[in-house]
């Protein structure tokens, strides 16, 4: 589920990148959640020409997934399969982050594997030979084909790259099971972090783990699997087969970045600054080390913890970077102590150490959350969203009703911040009013109380869209600085230096905080 | 969303609670001898308050008295010392009464820390500054050893309950000067038992006491008070709007 804000973000985004007809078709996508063909010719109302070649757009470009829903159909057995296409939000939003991702594989690979990299990314999928082509433009003929599959291959073996997904995998109807646990958690009106469909269309769209990374020339392998679903479908529903590009009938391999593994790095490069902030940079070589030697076990974003590493195993990770190297082995142990104590960073069991990437990346949000509580409503309701947020359940204002009886353990809000009871009641409602804090009322006879929480997962989903809004905010301010700056060069052709300078630092600053809001997107979104 | 739960009325009854440190029954049979009858009535509700004390609206309802009447009698219950006249810390405007006998109680004065109404502010920064230096100055700490170093310093005249210390602590966690850990028994917490709490420092007491900017509260949007009326065509919009103008002005 995305949030309204979220949606909006992702609307401008395919705007700005591929122009209204496209967004159109995205927007409908992202606002009703799968549709079949017909359905968005249905409510867009635009042609089926238009939205057929929109989806196509939206398909190189990863944003769209197709897939086969089965259906019990109407005559006896037979199941219909029925095409629909469902938007994939988060590859929408890495649009975003490509220079991100080309940063990272400069760190470790070459120009030429870098230019490989951000072929892919401009055109979404890309074929070997249409990559051969565009390294030809670039770096003459003296190219060969060789070198450049051998580029792909360091790409690929470092999971930067991979296969492209089935075009139309098959997706069975959701289990009894399924739907009885939905309808449960839809009654007791919790926001349940079930699968979704588009997490299960992405799975199923994914061959096997070796498949995705294969970089076999074997005949074999190379019958891309996803053709032999393209070519099962077609005999089913010849109309809608055009949508899924001529390419794949070809079977030719497509490749595409895989945004996955570049977000799991930058979650690790995340954490590790936030050891480093938090900590020293001891501790912060220490840990880096233990991701580096845990990054080949782990393959996914949200893990709560990663596989566990004796202190041999740190050591000899350690020594390998420059700046381990001058450490000792107590050195490293000191720093295992203090990244295992609290605020916690690494688990301790029988004498192995795994890294605690649930609770760092909780106590990132928690400075985020509270640094725009502290900035937007000051000091006192800081405390009191710190205090609310700490405890975790529902406080009087005045009075801890669990313990009604004992007034030596009386908690009260304002008593605990140390504020006058006036103001503390104020900012109650304030945080309340805008969403940062949760008030149930409890009627005793006449008296009425109130009490007060920090729910966390209802804040920060409201935290989450608030961003979205911000990252739309900032990009439509840049749209309209640079709108304006084209206005004052056309006006004047010598428009004044100062005006200039002062656009392009204001294009700095603003690009520059929208990729600092984006990290902090991706620490809810993503992590 | 509001949520309404009706609990019994006997749960939340405040006169359950143990009364505050009763003083002596003043030995003045002679003077509840000579009240009126109206008088005595309106003493023995005030008196069943406790040390919670009795608004004299409420006072009016539960006596069924006229205001005349009550007004009256307060004077002379006030003047014969068996009554008096406290300051609620909820609604400092309202008259609140309660039995001579009795100490308001804390939800009546706000607590240890108040003084005659007002938050005792000179005291809490002093003992704060006072509890957070100590800390930096000694890594980790116990919350004993805090309030033997308190006292002490000797610069306080009263002794501080334990309680109070904690409060101050608490006030020092939730402002982010400090945290609570558990001691584990090596490094730092050798000198502590495994699991004692401690309290040590956070590395943003380093920082100089500002926690760090998050990249939402670094843009305009991220600090706008407003932002729920924002729209891009709207009154309030990203192209119009004063935040975004001060911010990029060079």
């Amino acid at each position: 589920m995305v949030s309204q804000h979220g949606i909006k973000f992702a609307v401008h985004i395919i705007t700005k990148h591929f122009g209204n007809l496209v967004a159109k078709v995205c927007e409908c996508l992202l606002r009703r959640g799968a549709l079949t063909l017909q359905n968005i010719v249905r409510y867009t109302e635009l042609t089926p020409t238009q939205v057929k070649n929109s989806l196509l757009v939206l398909i190189q470009h990863n944003c769209v997934q197709a897939f086969i829903l089965e259906e019990p159909g109407g005559f006896g057995d037979t199941l219909r399969l029925i095409t629909q296409y469902v938007v994939l939000f988060d590859n929408i939003l890495h649009r975003l982050r490509f220079s991100k991702f080309l940063a990272l594989v400069s760190l470790h690979f070459d120009k030429p594997c870098l230019d490989l990299l951000e072929g892919l990314l401009q055109h979404g999928r890309l074929s070997l030979q249409q990559m051969f082509d565009r390294a030809r433009e670039t770096e003459g003929s003296n190219v060969t084909l060789s070198t450049v599959q051998e580029n792909l291959h360091k790409l690929v073996t470092a999971r930067y790259v991979e296969r492209c997904p089935i075009p139309e995998p098959v997706l069975e109807p959701p289990s009894e099971n399924d739907v009885a646990a939905r309808k449960r958690a839809a009654k007791s009106k919790i926001i349940v972090e079930a699968e979704t469909l588009e997490q299960r269309v992405v799975a199923a769209s994914f061959p096997s783990d070796t498949l995705r990374f294969s970089v076999a020339v074997n005949p074999e392998l190379n019958i891309d699997c996803a053709t032999e679903h393209a070519g099962e479908k077609r005999k089913f529903d010849a109309l809608e087969s055009d949508i899924d590009g001529g390419a794949t009938t070809e079977k030719i391999i497509l490749w595409r970045a895989n945004c996955e593994e570049f977000v799991r790095q930058l979650r690790n490069k995340a954490c590790i600054e936030n050891v480093r902030a938090r900590l020293d940079d001891d501790a912060a070589t220490v840990f880096s080390a233990m991701v580096e030697a845990s990054g080949s076990e782990e393959k996914k974003i949200k893990v709560v913890n990663s596989a566990p590493l004796s202190v041999n195993a740190i050591y000899e990770e350690v020594i390998k970077s420059e700046k381990g190297r001058n450490m000792t082995f107590n050195h490293v142990r000191a720093s295992l102590v203090q990244l295992s104590s609290q605020p916690r960073f690494v688990r301790v069991a029988d004498e192995t150490y795994s890294i605690d990437f649930k609770n760092i990346v909780e106590l990132a949000q928690n400075d985020e959350v509270e640094s725009v509580v502290l900035k937007r409503y000051g000091r006192t309701a800081y405390k009191i969203f710190r205090l609310l947020s700490k405890d975790g359940r529902l406080v009087e204002t005045d009075k801890d009703l669990s313990t009604p009886l004992t007034q030596d353990r009386v908690m009260k809000i304002s008593d605990s911040i140390f504020v006058e009871k006036k103001e503390s009641a104020n900012m109650l409602y304030k945080l309340w009013q805008d969403g940062y804090l949760l008030m149930e009322r409890l009627v005793a006879g006449a008296t009425q109380f109130l009490l007060w929480k920090v729910d966390k997962q209802k804040v920060w989903w409201h935290f989450l869209d608030e961003m979205f809004h911000g990252a739309l905010n900032l990009s439509l301010r840049v749209a309209y600085e640079i709108d304006q700056r084209d206005e004052i060069l056309k006006l004047r052709e010598g428009a004044s230096k100062e005006k200039r300078d002062r656009l392009v630092k204001v294009r700095m600053l603003m690009e520059s905080s929208l990729m600092k809001l984006d990290d902090a997107i991706m620490l809810f979104h993503d992590f | 969303m509001v949520f309404t739960f009706h609990i019994p009325a006997t749960r939340m009854n405040r006169s359950l609670g143990p009364p505050g440190p009763k003083r002596k029954r003043p030995e003045s049979s002679s003077q509840s001898d000579s009240l009126t009858e109206q008088e005595r009535i309106l003493y023995e509700v005030i008196r069943s308050k406790q040390d919670m004390g009795i608004w004299t609206r409420d006072m009016k309802r539960e006596t069924n008295l006229q205001d005349s009447v009550v007004n009256k009698s307060l004077k002379v219950l006030v003047a014969k010392n068996l009554i008096k006249e406290v300051v609620n810390i909820k609604n400092k405007g309202k008259k609140f009464y309660m039995a001579a006998e009795f100490q308001p109680s804390k939800e009546i004065t706000g607590g240890a820390w108040y003084a005659e109404g007002q938050l005792d502010t000179a005291l809490i920064s002093f003992l704060k500054d006072f509890s957070a230096k100590q800390i930096q100055k000694q890594r980790v700490l116990t919350l004993d050893v805090i309030s033997d170093l308190i006292r002490r310093s000797g610069v306080l005249k009263v002794d501080l309950a334990e309680q109070q210390i904690k409060d101050i602590l608490r006030a020092l966690v939730l402002d982010d000067e400090i945290i609570e850990v558990l001691s584990t028994g090596t490094g730092e917490f050798a000198s502590f038992p495994v699991g004692k709490v401690c309290y040590k420092c956070t590395s943003k007491g380093a920082r100089g006491g500002e926690p760090k900017t998050g990249a939402f509260s670094s843009v305009p949007c991220g600090v706008c008070p407003r932002i729920l009326l924002c729209t891009p065509e709207g009154v309030i919009s990203p192209k119009t709007c004063v935040y975004y103008n001060k911010w990029l002005e060079f």
